[in-house]
């Protein structure tokens, strides 16, 4: 292993609670999550070259994953139409994890949005993003996005129970 | 007048320029409908956040840790074998199950992580909620309070978990300080109201890696909230210390 590729390593290790973090917000339950990071990670490491020295760091994975999490949606999607999702049963939604109702509750609502919404109301609510740094990441106009996320918003507030 | 729930977000969540948030502000003083609606953005987003960020404290994975150091590929590249283990960050390794991890590799390992970081993993998991929602706000706890309490921007080494950035005080004499964590690369402004540090912005880090020095510099979002606060020149150090000694006052200087 290469200085630089070590160097990536310990910038990754720094991250890789606010990774799961976002990944959680994203997923089904910790163990998707889990999966999704680590695919990110591994992604993130076979593309280290494309990564500008003075950018962003955090934002340049945050990218990866964000990217990431869509192909394997739309990769489920169409294996759904063929078959069950191979992990059908094995992992159920409610890990012992999840027992924290709190953060239950608010993922099966987030997993309820439509995918846009999920990922405005993520980087914004969850990973406290400013509106530019999300609109940004993707690459959508500000407007776009608080469109976004004041949708999302509302359908969660109605999904928790919250009066209007 | 009426707001849509646009404004009275982008409000709520510190994104308007001054002059419309002085305006959207004076208007919520005359109606407490819309101050309602305002708090209730605030809620959501407390709970929200809350909600994940039990996440950030949880016992990681072996295997991510392996993959980020470009191990994983190499020994069981088949997902299945990847699953289930869990290894504990070092400094909590006490409470950890028995692994697969030499001691070797954990050397290694603690080696090539920033000092700071592994200080802060320590001194966190006893209380590793720093921000928790009240009253739909969100206000620091733990190891955050209480270096909001208590630290002195001027006088840090750059190798404790919390890093005060900028003191000032806002128009109405309240203290509102910027933070960073080094261990999450996380920044934020609290302000101190009626005993509690409210949280009023957090967000990634601008700078994260090794050097702790820039991880205390804010990033856009947060500088946004102190320029959107501030009212005159930051506090200097015994500025600082005076505002520490006597409580955080807002009364205190003023007339």
């Amino acid at each position: 292993m290469t200085s630089v590729a070590e160097e990536i390593g310990d910038r990754i290790v720094g991250i890789l609670p606010r990774l799961r973090r976002f990944a959680r917000s994203l997923s089904r339950n910790q163990h998707d999550a889990d999966d999704l990071t680590q695919l990110v990670v591994e992604r993130a490491l076979r593309n280290q070259e494309q990564f500008r020295e003075g950018a962003n760091f955090a934002g340049w994975m945050y990218g990866i994953m964000k990217n990431a999490w869509i192909d394997d949606r739309r990769a489920r999607g169409r294996r759904a139409e063929v078959a069950l999702p191979e992990d059908s049963g094995e992992h159920p939604a409610v890990t012992p994890d999840d027992a924290n109702t709190s953060l239950w509750a608010v993922s099966e609502a987030m997993g309820k949005l439509p995918e846009e919404q999920r990922l405005a109301v993520a980087l914004v609510l969850v990973e406290g993003m400013s509106y530019k740094e999300a609109a940004a990441l993707l690459e959508v106009p500000i407007g776009t996005l608080t469109s976004r996320l004041a949708r999302g918003r509302t359908a969660l507030a109605a999904a928790l129970g919250d009066p209007p | 007048m009426n707001y849509d729930d646009e404004t009275l977000m982008s409000y709520a969540d510190g994104e308007l320029d001054e002059a419309r948030r002085a305006e959207i502000a004076a208007a919520i003083e005359r109606d407490p409908e819309l101050a309602r609606r305002v708090a209730k953005h605030r809620a959501l987003r407390a709970e929200v956040s809350a909600a994940f960020s039990s996440v950030l404290s949880r016992p990681m994975p072996e295997r991510l840790v392996r993959a980020a150091q470009g191990e994983a590929g190499k020994n069981d590249s088949a997902p299945a074998s990847r699953r289930g283990t869990v290894v504990q960050f070092p400094g909590r390794a006490s409470r950890a199950p028995a692994t697969s991890w030499r001691a070797r590799e954990w050397t290694a390992m603690a080696a090539s992580l920033a000092l700071g970081a592994l200080i802060s993993w320590k001194l966190f998991a006893p209380d590793p909620a720093l921000i928790i929602p009240k009253a739909g706000e969100l206000v620091a706890s733990g190891a955050l309070a209480t270096a909001l309490d208590r630290q002195l921007g001027s006088k840090q080494t750059g190798s404790e978990p919390v890093l005060i950035g900028l003191t000032f005080r806002t128009q109405d004499g309240h203290y509102c300080r910027s933070y960073s964590l080094a261990h999450v690369a996380t920044a934020g402004l609290a302000c101190r109201v009626g005993g509690d540090w409210r949280v009023v912005t957090t967000a990634a880090a601008a700078n994260e890696g090794s050097d702790v020095h820039q991880a205390a510099s804010p990033s856009p979002a947060v500088l946004h909230a102190i320029e959107a606060r501030i009212s005159g020149d930051a506090l200097d150090a015994a500025g600082e210390e005076n505002a520490r000694n006597t409580g955080w006052n807002p009364e205190y200087g003023r007339r």
